[in-house]
């Protein structure tokens, strides 16, 4: 009985990614399976209509600060279109969920880029270059935390901390007025200019824009969204987001991902990343 | 990497920007040997600035005993551990800054501290250095010493904070020489919390941002020194502008401290972040571990220091430390007076040299009581 148990779960793998051999060859590049209805779900059926592309990750260890030390080894990809728009769902194996950004944690991320415009030759896949701009959707464990219901309180990272006082809270000021929310305002800066990392967060995704390291800026308005979720062994992420312009057209384009492994302290630069990868449009029997 | 020159430490040395001063630069001298470490002025900081959800365990200002003080834990003796052994040559530093000890892949050689190193912002107060055995005098120099290190930003001339920012939310204001994180800018990345040696740069989780001393530019922009100088009631600081040496000018007050008297040392030199704060020395710890904290000038700063009851100019200048909340750019000593100035000569207030003493007798005459002394 032992050694049958141990011969079916031995088989067990094999069998399955005979099963995903048999549905989605690998594919040598990205491609785009045609959808009448982008999945917002990593789990949708839906995903098996589109094949699989393995990306091999690379350290950033370009620009300093570096990734000196490898992390996340592959990404596997499917991306799906209805024509104007295309989802992606990235996984990756990760053993260590970090879905928290505090002092000294950082967040699980993954990160799709394009070249901002489909154009002959593409921009540097290194966040772009000064007058070639990349369009970039990023996507937080920390953020999806967020969405999924966890409160942005000091009590949500360190249950057991207690607060005497915050002076905005004072019981002469009444609760949720402007003069309470405008002193309010005036403790927490970033929340003041609009710089929204932590909570509360409507969406677990971002849009940016960047022309050359260090110029990552956040678009006015994220029209993107998506939904990560754990795996049995890591992530798997949605994101959902316009296609460059002019991809209609031309039928190709250029992508590139990037991962960052949080309990290995990857933020910002310090990251897994792809070169670009050709992104095409799944041909039509 | 740039070359730049930094004055403190007698040598060219390697930044990652190219040397900018600014039109002005802030500078503070505080008097450690004044200091009682009451934190008067962490409380005046964290009412004005640091109130805030996210802000809880953020101190801009704090103030730790020495040897055993650390807020964060052990935020210098790690960074010392990191560099090894590093030698002056008389006033020139012979050894390796944070800047080019950087290992490879790193703009700064540093640390991030641990959540929990920022929990005990009191630890090691009051502790001496060694334990007090039965039968033990009091007698100079002390056997067993500590004392206070009032921190808040050095706002450098050569900031690790505004170098290792990938994305340069970090930059130093051309009029003023204060250092600024851009709120709207920064990422949270927490390169700057990593690189800054004073660890004076706080990661805000429930904003996801870094923040950090401001030096209270509103009122420095007024012409107001900062809130934890004005509610320091131990009067150990004074704000002002620092020139740099072949510029140093006998009537401002920050420039006769430290270039002229050369009373008051930058904290960790060698370090090579050209630090604007800088510090009377305690006259009483000895001058091995004082010399590792603020360079080789110690002895001499001390020295100055015990002579200003002989040094009328100097003596004056620290009787205007806590006696006017504007900033004072110039200053003068003449005669029985010291009077502080502006920029134009304007005289802002003036301070007598000696304060006059007044003896009570015990037995009051005219209510024929007899006073009684409160201790």
């Amino acid at each position: 009985m032992m050694r049958a148990l141990v011969v079916t779960v031995a088989v067990a793998p094999a069998v399955l990614l005979g099963c995903r051999r048999v549905e989605t060859p690998p594919s040598a590049n990205v491609v785009l399976a045609s959808a009448a209805k982008l999945p917002s779900e990593p789990s949708d059926a839906a995903w098996n209509a589109a094949p699989e592309y393995v990306a091999k990750l690379i350290p950033q260890d370009l620009v300093d600060p570096r990734l000196m030390t490898a992390s996340t080894a592959e990404l596997r990809v499917r991306a799906l279109s209805d024509g104007s728009r295309a989802a992606f769902r990235l996984e990756w194996r990760d053993e260590t969920p970090d879905d928290m950004s505090a002092t000294a944690r950082f967040a699980d991320a993954c990160a799709v880029q394009f070249p901002a415009a489909v154009e002959p030759t593409v921009p540097s896949p290194q966040m772009g270059e000064a007058g070639r701009p990349v369009a970039i959707t990023y996507w937080s464990a920390s953020w999806q935390a967020f969405v999924d219901g966890r409160g942005n309180s000091l009590q949500d990272i360190y249950p057991n901390a207690a607060i005497d006082h915050y002076p905005f809270e004072a019981a002469s000021l009444k609760s949720g007025s402007a003069e309470q929310q405008a002193m309010a305002a005036r403790y927490a800066p970033a929340h003041a200019l609009g710089n929204d990392l932590a909570g509360p967060r409507k969406l677990p995704v971002q849009d940016l824009i960047a022309e050359g390291p260090g110029t990552l800026s956040p678009v006015a308005s994220t029209d993107s969204d998506g939904r990560g979720s754990r795996t049995q062994d890591g992530w798997a992420v949605v994101i959902r987001r316009q296609l460059p312009a002019g991809f209609a057209e031309q039928l190709h384009t250029q992508i590139a991902f990037a991962v960052w492994e949080g309990s290995h302290e990857e933020v910002g630069a310090r990251k897994m990343r792809t070169a670009w990868i050709t992104l095409t449009n799944q041909e039509k029997p | 990497m740039a070359r730049v020159y930094n004055w403190q430490i007698r040598r060219q040395m390697s930044y990652w920007y190219p040397e900018n001063r600014p039109q002005k630069q802030f500078a503070a001298v505080f008097d450690i040997n004044k200091c009682i470490a009451c934190q008067t002025c962490t409380l005046a900081c964290k009412t004005t600035w640091t109130s805030g959800k996210g802000q809880e365990y953020m101190l801009w200002n704090n103030v730790e005993s020495k040897p055993y003080g650390f807020y964060p834990l052990m935020w210098d003796s790690k960074l010392l551990g990191m560099l090894g052994p590093q030698a002056w040559n008389k006033e020139t530093f012979a050894g390796r800054t944070i800047f080019e000890a950087a290992p490879a892949g790193e703009r700064v050689l540093g640390w991030r501290p641990a959540e929990f190193d920022y929990a005990y912002p009191n630890v090691g107060e009051d502790d001496c250095a060694g334990t007090v055995e039965h039968g033990v005098s009091l007698h100079g120099p002390h056997m067993l010493w500590f004392y206070y290190l009032a921190r808040i930003c050095n706002h450098c001339t050569y900031p690790a904070c505004l170098a290792s920012c990938p994305r340069a939310s970090i930059y130093k204001r051309p009029e003023d020489g204060i250092v600024l994180l851009d709120q709207g800018r920064c990422r949270g990345y927490r390169e700057c919390t990593k690189a800054c040696p004073y660890k004076k740069v706080f990661f805000n989780p429930l904003t996801g941002t870094s923040e950090k001393c401001i030096a209270c530019y509103p009122k420095i922009e007024q012409g107001i020194q900062p809130q934890c100088f004005v509610n320091c009631i131990g009067k150990i600081r004074l704000a002002g502008w620092i020139s740099t040496p072949e510029k140093a000018r006998e009537d401002n007050p920050i420039d006769y401290l430290v270039h002229v008297k050369k009373v008051a040392l930058p904290l960790f030199p060698q370090f090579g972040l050209e630090p604007n704060v800088y510090y009377i020395p305690p006259v009483h710890a000895p001058a091995k571990f004082l010399q590792q904290m603020f360079g080789p000038g110690v002895q001499a700063a001390i020295d100055a220091y015990r002579s200003a009851a002989q040094d009328e100019k100097l003596a004056g200048l620290l009787g205007l430390f806590g006696s006017t909340e504007r900033v004072v750019p110039r200053f003068a000593q003449e005669k029985d007076w010291v009077t502080a100035r502006e920029e134009d000569g304007k005289e802002i207030l003036r301070v007598p040299l000696r304060e006059p003493i007044y003896i009570r007798e015990a037995f009051d005459k005219k209510y024929q009581v007899v006073r009684t002394n409160c201790p």
